[in-house]
């Protein structure tokens, strides 16, 4: 692949080295600008080099991101913030080159405060580390999403993230007390639930934390956050439930989340063609029997008298509209495999049925409840005319999970996974992928969802219809934005964010 | 030293061939109790195909093992189980 050189000049060069002061802390080789112009959700690779950043920077402090911030305004040059770079709607991915900012090296815990029960860290700590250092503490920091083992705490904030065991304890928004981010135009502020940096409740102004969470790097870099350290569960407990149909499976996971059970961290069901995608290979599904066409599934965390009386619950109401118990040595391995897409070569079937690599795009949105099943069946339908029209996609099934913090009984995250082979992509089959993902984001909007639960709108697709989804605040969004970012600095081209500077020349 | 003497961890290179592939379904094989794998057939033409010693199978179901105690362990001391097969 040919690269083009930086088209940073020199002079911006020598003042980025200048701020931060040590070796290796500004990047301009092929390898650095290359690695950071993807994440793992599915990328035009035949137009690689459109996403490489001019300059990687690695800064340590948060007056260090104000310096490069403010020399990005004067230069009017595009920022990118970059945490783990496992995100699935490509918050992290560069549109317009510029600066890559990458929060690696701010990955210090700064303070474990045992009396009021927090921890505050840089923006580039993983939680599994941050959960091996709390555990002598008996407190741990339960964000777990899909990425746990590799995502970083900086893009959890960025995407507003999912917890799989949000239910019990919360998703990153509640979990996250406040933090410090350096705005647009370089200026270093704390948010949280008014203005004090350990208080959970607060009356005071307005809510900051929650209008820079999930900013996807649109309105600043994240440098410092303080978040909520909980007592390391006692125990934990898993069920799983195989069903005939997917309208009993449904009904049963509606069941399970309406339980009123305080420590059930999570419900999710499979549908029949999650099912028959895991039977291809998967050890925990190729035995099951034929007429296994869903599966519902329940956690729980919590002490062990609560847990051991809250299981007995769990286990009837999955069987109490026919499910039938997959076992104990499947249910706890399945829950513990909760992780295994981030870490599992993809593979999928070409229609001659040839294994294929893949790379796994994963379409969510947030849904009633009640809407579940009418999408699954639209969904699937949508799928089924792109696989059957192009080689390069593979439908992988879906599943949904319970989505409310606290409040699990109302909506739904739901998700389809959908192969999709890179190496043979061409701008035509890029452009399948991205009427796909249209089409999938449409039909969410219309049964009353929101576009997504977890990863963010920010990719060409369903980054078109926010817009359409926001209706009249719509126009306050892009207020906000134009007022933080006068010069369109950061992450420019997302989200359809450019529509704030219709009447104004900018950078981007 | 004959190649019948035994000494732990001594690579002995006729151990090491995997034992014959019984079918599973019309997409999977199984060499090892439990351990599947996706019919070679079906991998050839888009991977490229190796000889996996025994000792490697088995490392990797072990570091599978390891991985899901490790999981288990993260956000609580214990697990609570049904304590029931399948119900199936």
């Amino acid at each position: 692949m040919s690269l083009a050189a930086p088209t940073i000049d020199s002079g911006v060069l020598d003042e980025l080295r200048a701020i931060l002061g040590e070796d290796g802390a500004v990047l301009t080789g092929r390898s650095a600008r290359l690695n950071r112009a993807r994440v793992p959700a599915p990328f035009p690779v035949h137009r690689w080099a459109e996403h490489v950043p001019d300059v990687v920077v690695l800064p340590r402090t948060a007056q260090q991101v104000s310096e490069i911030v403010k020399l990005a305004n004067r230069q009017r040059i595009p920022v990118v913030p970059r945490a783990g770079g496992t995100g699935l709607a490509d918050g992290a991915v560069p549109l317009r080159g510029g600066i890559l900012l990458d929060v690696k090296r701010m990955d210090q815990i700064k303070e474990i405060d045992m009396a009021d029960r927090t921890v505050t860290v840089g923006p580039g700590i993983n939680m599994q580390t941050l959960n091996r250092r709390l555990k002598r503490y008996g407190v741990m920091y339960p964000d777990d999403p899909a990425s746990y083992a590799c995502s970083l705490v900086g893009g959890r904030i960025g995407t507003s993230g999912f917890s799989l065991l949000g239910g019990r304890y919360g998703h990153t928004r509640d979990l996250v007390i406040s933090f410090e981010i350096v705005l647009p135009t370089g200026e270093i502020i704390e948010v949280g639930d008014g203005g004090a940096r350990k208080v959970r409740k607060s009356s005071t102004g307005y809510h900051l934390k929650q209008l820079f969470m999930g900013h996807q790097g649109t309105l600043g870099v994240v440098t410092e956050a303080t978040l909520e350290l909980v007592p390391r569960a006692e125990t934990e407990f898993a069920a799983f439930f195989l069903f005939q149909d997917y309208d009993t499976a449904h009904r049963t996971f509606g069941e399970l989340a309406r339980s009123g059970l305080a420590t059930l961290a999570g419900v999710v069901i499979f549908d029949p063609e999650k099912v028959a995608y895991l039977r291809r290979d998967d050890e925990a599904y190729l035995s099951q029997p034929e007429w296994v066409h869903a599966v519902t599934a329940a956690s729980l965390y919590g002490t062990r008298v609560e847990v051991e009386a809250a299981s007995k619950v769990v286990m009837a109401l999955g069987r109490s509209l026919g499910g039938k118990y997959i076992g104990d040595e499947i249910s706890s391995g399945d829950w513990a495999a909760r992780h295994d897409r981030y870490a599992n070569p993809l593979h999928g079937r070409a229609s001659d049925g040839q294994v294929v690599p893949m790379s796994w795009h994963c379409e969510d949105a947030a849904l009633p409840y009640s809407q579940l099943p009418a999408v699954q069946r639209e969904w699937h339908a949508i799928a089924a005319r792109y696989v059957s029209k192009y080689e390069i996609f593979d439908d992988w099934g879906m599943f949904a999970y319970t989505n409310g913090a606290h409040k699990p009984w109302g909506d739904v995250l739901v998700e389809i996974d959908m192969g999709l082979w890179e190496e043979r992509l061409d701008e035509d089959g890029w452009r399948a992928f991205v009427s796909l993902k249209r089409e999938i984001a449409q039909a969410a909007l219309d049964h009353g969802g929101s576009l997504t639960a977890c990863h963010g709108s920010t990719r060409e697709g369903d980054a078109e219809l926010v817009p359409i989804e926001m209706g009249a605040s719509w126009e306050v969004v892009k207020q906000i934005k134009r007022t933080l970012d006068p010069l369109n600095i950061m992450n420019p081209g997302k989200q359809m964010l450019d529509e704030a500077y219709a009447d104004q020349e900018t950078t981007a | 030293m004959s190649d019948d003497d035994f000494r732990p961890g001594r690579y002995r290179r006729q151990d090491e061939s995997p034992p014959p592939a019984q079918r599973v379904t019309d997409e999977v094989i199984m060499r090892f109790e439990h351990v599947y794998e996706v019919d070679p057939a079906l991998m050839g033409r888009h991977f490229a195909q190796q000889d996996m010693p025994a000792w490697d199978t088995q490392r990797i179901v072990a570091a599978r093992w390891d991985h899901l105690n490790d999981v288990h362990s993260e956000f609580a001391d214990g697990i609570t189980l049904a304590g029931e097969g399948p119900d199936v």
